[in-house]
């Protein structure tokens, strides 16, 4: 690995990783809503403040608790297809750690079920009647439920990575080799989701604030919006935080790497990704702060925020492969990749993702010419 | 050789049957989704051509629960699907990604059109017009067909692979013999679910007088008339099913016919009463009816998805892998190299064996028997060979393929055949802590020669026609084509 990330391999492997590496972003810009929505809702619902509505009615969580059944839905449809890419690309590592793990991989499922209902609960208008403690059981129970698939989805990957402790793993049906790097790879993950989940909440409420119609008729429309400020406010110093612990936890993680993966990190693989992340991060805490000083968010500084955010992503999924790839059987990734791109069906893929996405536009489209309607 | 994977130990459960509720579940959830896309756009014409004063109230009762249970579960089951899948034969659902990563991914583009299409709708009915929203619910329709479309073409290849043996196309692969009566018998069946699914929403629809409910019922009891070319569809899709297999279901092994006649028994019940009763006599149909008419239908569909499974024995991939992801091609190699000299993993309980030849016999037993038997829960080999004297058992091990036409053959040494019949032995004597093992080189002899005598090839049956396209080699098509 001498060139930057995806460059320097078989034309194969580099397309292969590339697809992998955008759908992965994809999924994990949805994911990271539904991730530190939920935390944020739960926390919102312990500590409901003391301005003139609780925290749970204000903008923010209004929008959060409206949207999240279906950013769920997004993110684990958006899923499939990373899904999919990594059985092409490392078959033998992600089978073994899923086979490793056993049912305390499959228990996923049931989690991810029970806690897509409790959103539905969340959204009725019926959970303002439960007593204050249910409803603090309840929003804990949904955060704590999508942390638990963040960490069994991490555990998975390092043991993915770790084919060396593989039998022992298995005879002694442990499931985690080292709890350091797993705490800190978690912790940069879900600290990181904070930011990304901020930048779709702040559209949102840009898009809801000129609309008087969501309201809540307890409070004037100058509360409203001394509420929607206080919120922005808010959600900005959580993103500036949570990018903050992100990079130190994604050094202390990068600390625990061997020598070998550490010298690709900030080497010609992965160097120039890691730029790109650092600027990424810089700009977007400069973007923050600077909302932080406007009496509301301001669209060019949002629009910033948002493409640096995805070029952040884009380079952490990268940095990611890097260090799969250095740990990986290399001959074994190329040819892999190398059968799998002499199947059929690319083209058909081509066609029907053309189609599908003009169609979806269609569909977005008939919902805003109802709005202009309105 | 391909990867040896690490195997679980689900006690008294076979991972089979953890996979067969899974997709039982999912194919239940999905076909509905399917089904219901239909039946929505169904009743939207009905609105917008003034035919039924009620379908508007129908349609937005029933996509709320559509999305309550096929947006939420049916989703969540078509991963779990996966993750059981890698669960039971990794090698399975790899060889299947591998060849159809791309009409999976097409497959996809689906998924997101049909969320998006159908959150749009679900969000923004109230306040659209009757035209937009049965453009949202066509392309919803369109969107959920079309995936079934897609996981069709894997799901049948699985069976009858076709001409992609010969060829390796996509299009060969994809279009398979039994593509097509799958895909319109699987089409039938969602519209049945939906319609059975409605009947039962018709009846939990709250201000609804009977006689509308009775409407209702009636209209949504057109989505079940296809039900009259199933004996057809099913036909043709046992034509299109290889001979031996074909052999199963209909009689030569007693559980899958059982299966099968669950299925058939439970669909000409729900057929016969949506015809005379719904659609003949027009008769009213309450929840409880309408809850256990789903239920039968749900046991035509576990019974139906029992035997497309099950009838693939003792192939996961016909000619391509052995239910015990063996490929045909490896048994040779393995029946001299040793099918687990090479298995990196350890037995978990390898302390509590009396000797090395028994803990290799539990290795044998964990790669090549333990994805379709235990040893003494379901479908357990203890219980299987109880009978059998040790020779009789090594013979019959040995000739696995002609002892039971629906198990693949013995791909491991006769070292490790002997090895398997003590580990087997030693269960039925209670594992005693001492075990002796003689290790007689005439014994091994006997068995290198029953499993020469069986030879390496699945089962011997008289091919037909379509069996025979399918089984020649490459080059020997090649070299026919040429000569015409």
């Amino acid at each position: 690995m001498h060139a930057m990330f995806p460059f320097g391999f078989e034309s194969h492997l580099s397309f292969y990783l590339v697809v992998y590496v955008l759908t992965l972003v994809t999924h994990v810009f949805l994911m990271t809503y539904v991730l530190a929505g939920s935390i944020w809702l739960a926390w919102s619902t312990i500590f409901p403040g003391h301005q003139s509505l609780p925290r749970t009615r204000q903008p923010l969580a209004m929008i959060l608790r409206d949207w999240m059944p279906f950013a769920l839905s997004g993110a684990i449809t958006a899923g499939v297809a990373p899904l999919l890419f990594v059985q092409i690309l490392y078959r033998q590592q992600f089978y073994t750690a899923n086979l490793l793990l056993g049912w305390r991989w499959m228990v996923v499922i049931p989690v991810l079920v029970i806690a897509f209902y409790l959103l539905y609960v969340i959204k009725s208008k019926s959970i303002s009647r439960w007593s204050f403690s249910l409803r603090c059981i309840l929003a804990v129970s949904v955060a704590a439920s999508f942390l638990f698939v963040a960490f069994c989805w991490t555990t998975n990957h390092l043991l993915s990575l770790d084919r060396a402790t593989w039998p022992e793993m298995y005879q002694t049906r442990q499931a985690i080799a080292a709890l350091g790097p797993l705490s800190l790879r978690l912790l940069m993950w879900v600290s990181g989701a904070f930011p990304t989940m901020s930048i779709l909440a702040c559209w949102q409420m840009f898009g809801m604030r000129s609309r008087d119609k969501n309201r809540d008729p307890s409070v004037t429309p100058d509360e409203w919006r001394e509420l929607y400020s206080s919120d922005e406010r808010r959600i900005a110093k959580a993103s500036v935080a949570g990018l903050v612990v992100a990079v130190v936890s994604g050094c202390c993680y990068a600390m625990t790497l061997k020598p070998e993966i550490f010298s690709q990190i900030v080497g010609s693989s992965g160097g120039p990704w890691l730029l790109v992340a650092g600027f990424g991060v810089g700009l977007q805490i400069t973007g923050w702060v600077v909302q932080l000083r406007k009496s509301r968010f301001c669209p060019r500084w949002l629009t910033l925020v948002t493409l640096t955010s995805l070029a952040t992503l884009t380079a952490t999924a990268s940095l990611r492969e890097v260090i799969r790839l250095v740990q990986s059987d290399m001959q074994q990734v190329e040819q892999a990749t190398r059968s799998a791109a002499e199947v059929g069906g690319f083209g058909v893929f081509v066609i029907f993702t053309l189609i599908n996405t003009g169609l979806i536009g269609w569909c977005l489209r008939i919902v805003m010419k109802r709005r202009r309607l309105e | 050789m391909s990867p040896i994977y690490p195997v679980n130990d689900y006690g008294p459960l076979m991972p089979g049957l953890v996979m067969a509720a899974v997709a039982i579940l999912h194919v239940f959830l999905a076909q509905f989704a399917v089904g219901g896309g239909i039946l929505l756009c169904y009743f939207q014409w009905l609105v917008m051509k003034g035919r039924s004063e009620n379908a508007r109230v129908f349609v937005h009762g029933y996509f709320k629960v559509l999305v309550l249970i096929s947006f939420v579960l049916g989703a969540l089951t078509g991963v779990g699907i996966w993750f059981t899948s890698i669960q039971v034969s990794a090698a399975t659902i790899g060889e299947m990604v591998f060849n159809f990563h791309w009409i999976w991914a097409t497959e996809w583009t689906f998924f997101c059109l049909e969320v998006v299409a159908g959150y749009c709708f679900y969000r923004y009915h109230q306040q659209l017009s009757d035209q937009a929203c049965l453009t949202l619910l066509s392309l919803y329709a369109i969107a959920a067909w079309m995936s079934l479309f897609w996981i069709n073409g894997i799901l049948s290849w699985q069976l009858t692979p076709g001409d992609w043996l010969v060829t390796h196309s996509i299009v060969d692969g994809f279009f398979n013999p039994g593509f097509w009566p799958s895909l319109l018998f699987r089409t039938i069946v969602c519209m049945t679910l939906a319609a059975l699914i409605g009947c039962v929403v018709v009846n939990i629809i709250p201000g609804l007088q009977r006689e509308a409910r009775q409407e209702l019922i009636s209209k949504a009891a057109h989505l079940m008339m296809p039900m009259l070319a199933m004996p057809v569809l099913g036909a043709w899709y046992l034509y299109t099913m290889p001979s031996d297999s074909r052999g199963w279901v209909l009689g030569g092994s007693p559980a899958m016919m059982l299966f099968f006649m669950i299925s058939v028994g439970a669909s000409l019940a729900i057929g016969s009463y949506a015809l005379i009763g719904l659609w003949f006599k027009k008769l009213y149909i309450n929840g409880a009816t309408a809850a256990l008419l789903l239920l039968l239908a749900f046991g035509a569909t576990a019974g139906g998805e029992f035997v497309r499974e099950g009838s693939r024995k003792p192939y996961t991939v016909r000619y391509v892998l052995f239910s015990n992801a063996i490929r045909p091609e490896e048994v040779a190699a393995l029946r001299i190299h040793g099918s687990v000299t090479d298995d990196p993993f350890p037995i978990i309980h390898e302390k509590q064996l009396p000797n090395e030849t028994v803990t290799t016999g539990a290795k044998v037993f964990r790669r090549q028997c333990a994805v379709c038997h235990t040893m003494e829960g379901s479908n357990a080999v203890a219980h299987l060979t109880e009978s059998w004297d040790v020779d009789q058992m090594r013979m019959n091990i040995a000739k696995l393929q002609q002892t039971k036409p629906f198990m693949p053959p013995f791909a491991g040494s006769a070292t490790e055949l002997d090895a398997l019949v003590q580990y087997i032995q030693w269960v039925h004597e209670g594992r005693p802590e001492e075990w002796d093992v003689a290790n007689d080189p005439e014994v091994i002899s006997h068995i290198q020669q029953w499993l020469d005598d069986a030879g390496t090839e699945a089962a011997g049956f008289v091919p037909d026609r379509r069996d025979s396209a399918e089984v020649l080699p490459a080059k020997a098509v090649v070299e026919e084509g040429s000569a015409l």
